[in-house]
């Protein structure tokens, strides 16, 4: 039954307000407690999809066929409620005529005439609004799903204030629960020490020069977990094309970065140990080939020398070729044995104990060239080492700086250990002859590379050293000066 | 025809005393004539080009070993083109090593100067071409001054 038919509106103007309560844009429906009698709007019809009347205005019609069955004890709850003649709107899904259920808001207001108890609501229908909300909280957690998997946070620094806010995510990334307010530098105080000024350099570029960044930096965060992190931020400008934003992310990359550096850090093993492949080629081609050429050489010149004394001559230099022949085999010995010798346990060695040794085995080149020795290894005392590198190295150090003294002086060779983070490092100085960097640099660390008229030269204790070193993932560096001095410095582990 | 002939004079830098005195017993036997100076490395020769009382000796062809200490093969190319134009006299230039390294072959052939790059050891057949025609070239020269 509609509201402008039957009703007991009588007057002009009650008839009048029937009529617009029934064209209006919303169901309006109505239902007497006391005499069970219910009343539904034109509108509400029009809403459903119905004709007015086409449907049975009545309690079963709509508890059991309009009314989604999961609404129906919210909606009862709001009918039963007594505290207050106004409740909150209901969000309801009905059942339309032909677009299946929909979402519709209705009020509910009550009141008492002298026929009994009256509740009475007004229906909306807010399907499209409903749905848009509903796929938004769906966007909404498939945004934050995908970031949570991407291990991605944004944040934002205005360029005025330079005030700083952080997405839900990045406190996740920093790992601080309470969402406290950070500021700029606190922000970047996550940051590993060495990379803060890397990535406050990038912002305040981005701020003054519109530069965008993306950089990989080491991150730690509140729980100290250290990672890496890929930062990157773009400027957002004014109309001026002045800076007015900076929009950025922070993305932890630990995996794939970690991953990364394992794979450069084995190409480099690589590349080191094709390096000294090469070298050991050409050893055997230019040493060898040069000893058993001579050797040819001289065989011929013996077969077709006639005279006694040029024979005997002859002879005695292929006696030579044959004594440098052996040693050159013995260095490739040495060169194979170092690659050989890497799988050795390592032992913890003193140096002070091991370099004393060292000292009494050269005691009489030291005393004959009155060479004053220091030695300071407080700073690190012991290392976990293969003992025959370690003395091989010291005692061609050691060698090598008595070798190269400079006559005009006392040889003064100075040997200290420090320790920095993870690193161990040996440092060997002399005052000797030197060695002119700019014309031989790291050639000093090659093959067979003499440098000085020295007889005793062979080109053989720094290769054989460097690749000690290195075999044990160290490094050398040689700084030297011509009638000053060289100085070694050894990264050992 | 068959005029004194002046001994073609050969100058060898290389540090290999064996192969130095191995070089100087091929010339005497293969009979060549030819006057041999060696020096240890690259420096000691180009002082001793330098040196002005010897303008008069200088060498008509030059055997150059690659690997010296002091002064290698490729430093004394350096250098030598430096002093090439105060020498006033052409020579020709052959490197020699053992390095069958393709790289300093072609570093080598690069050479302005550079007349061919030799293995070690040189054979005699090699080296009595290489002075006879020299000698060949001097001959020339000398016929044609005197005519």
């Amino acid at each position: 039954m509609s509201f402008s038919i039957g009703h007991k509106f009588s007057d002009d103007s009650k008839r009048h307000l029937a009529q617009i309560i029934d064209n209006i844009n919303a169901g309006i429906w109505e239902y007497n407690i006391t005499t069970k009698d219910i009343r539904w709007s034109s509108g509400f019809y029009l809403l459903l999809g119905y004709e007015p009347g086409e449907i049975e205005c009545s309690n079963h019609m709509f508890f059991e066929h309009l009314l989604y069955h999961q609404d129906k004890p919210a909606f009862l709850a709001a009918l039963s409620n007594q505290q207050s003649a106004i409740t909150q709107p209901l969000q309801i899904r009905l059942l339309t005529k032909t677009s299946g259920y929909h979402w519709f808001e209705s009020t509910i207001r009550k009141y008492n005439d002298e026929t009994g108890h009256i509740i009475y609501g007004s229906l909306i229908n807010i399907n499209q609004y409903k749905q848009a909300q509903i796929q938004a909280a769906h966007n909404d957690a498939i945004y934050r799903d995908t970031l949570k998997i991407a291990k991605l946070g944004s944040w934002e620094i205005n360029a005025a204030s330079m005030g700083l806010s952080l997405s839900k995510q990045l406190y996740d990334i920093y790992e601080l629960q309470n969402h406290v307010k950070l500021s700029l530098d606190e922000a970047i105080s996550f940051f590993e020490p060495q990379y803060r000024h890397v990535i406050k350099n990038a912002i305040d570029s981005a701020i003054a020069f519109c530069q965008p960044y993306d950089l990989e930096l080491l991150f730690r965060s509140a729980k100290n977990n250290v990672m890496w992190v890929r930062a990157k931020g773009i400027p957002i400008i004014d109309d001026f094309g002045k800076c007015v934003t900076v929009h950025g992310i922070i993305q932890d990359i630990n995996n794939k970065k970690r991953k990364t550096l394992g794979l450069e850090s084995s190409l480099n093993l690589l590349t080191d140990q094709n390096r000294r492949l090469q070298n050991f080629a050409y050893i055997v081609s230019h040493n060898l080939r040069s000893h058993t050429g001579n050797l040819q050489f001289m065989v011929k010149l013996y077969d077709d020398t006639a005279v006694d004394e040029d024979r005997a001559e002859i002879f005695s230099h292929i006696k030579s070729i044959s004594d440098s022949l052996s040693t050159t085999i013995e260095h490739l010995n040495e060169i194979v044995a170092i690659q050989t010798e890497i799988t050795r346990e390592r032992t913890v060695i003193d140096f002070e104990a091991l370099f004393k040794n060292i000292l009494s085995a050269l005691k009489s080149n030291i005393e004959a060239l009155d060479a004053t020795i220091e030695l300071d290894f407080s700073k690190c005392p012991q290392i976990s080492y293969i003992p025959a590198y370690m003395e091989s190295i010291l005692q061609n150090l050691l060698t090598n700086s008595l070798k190269y003294s400079d006559p005009a002086r006392k040889p003064l060779i100075k040997c200290h250990t420090l320790k920095d983070r993870n690193h161990i490092y040996l440092i060997f100085e002399d005052n000797g002859i030197g060695i002119d960097m700019e014309r031989y640099g790291d050639k000093i660390f090659g093959m067979y590379k003499t440098f000085h008229q020295n007889p005793d030269a062979k080109g053989i204790g720094l290769f054989i050293t460097r690749n000690q070193i290195e075999a044990l993932g160290g490094t050398i560096k040689v700084e030297s000066t011509v009638n000053i001095g060289t100085k070694f410095t050894i990264r050992l582990v | 025809m068959n005029v004194e002939k002046d001994a073609v004079r050969v100058c060898l830098i290389d540090d290999d005393q064996i192969y130095a005195f191995g070089f100087k017993t091929l010339t005497k036997l293969k009979g060549l004539n030819s006057q041999v100076t060696h020096f240890s490395n690259g420096n000691a020769a180009i002082a001793w080009l330098k040196n002005s009382l010897n303008r008069d000796n200088l060498p008509d062809v030059i055997f150059l070993d690659i690997n010296m200490p002091v002064m290698d093969g490729w430093e004394f190319m350096h250098e030598f083109a430096d002093i090439k134009p105060q020498l006033g006299k052409i020579i020709t230039i052959y490197m020699l090593s053992s390095s069958i390294d393709l790289n300093d072959i072609y570093r080598a052939r690069k050479i302005a100067g550079v007349e061919d790059y030799i293995f070690k050891p040189v054979n005699g057949y090699q080296l009595s071409e290489i002075i006879n025609l020299l000698q060949e070239q001097r001959e020339t020269k000398n016929y044609k001054y005197r005519s």
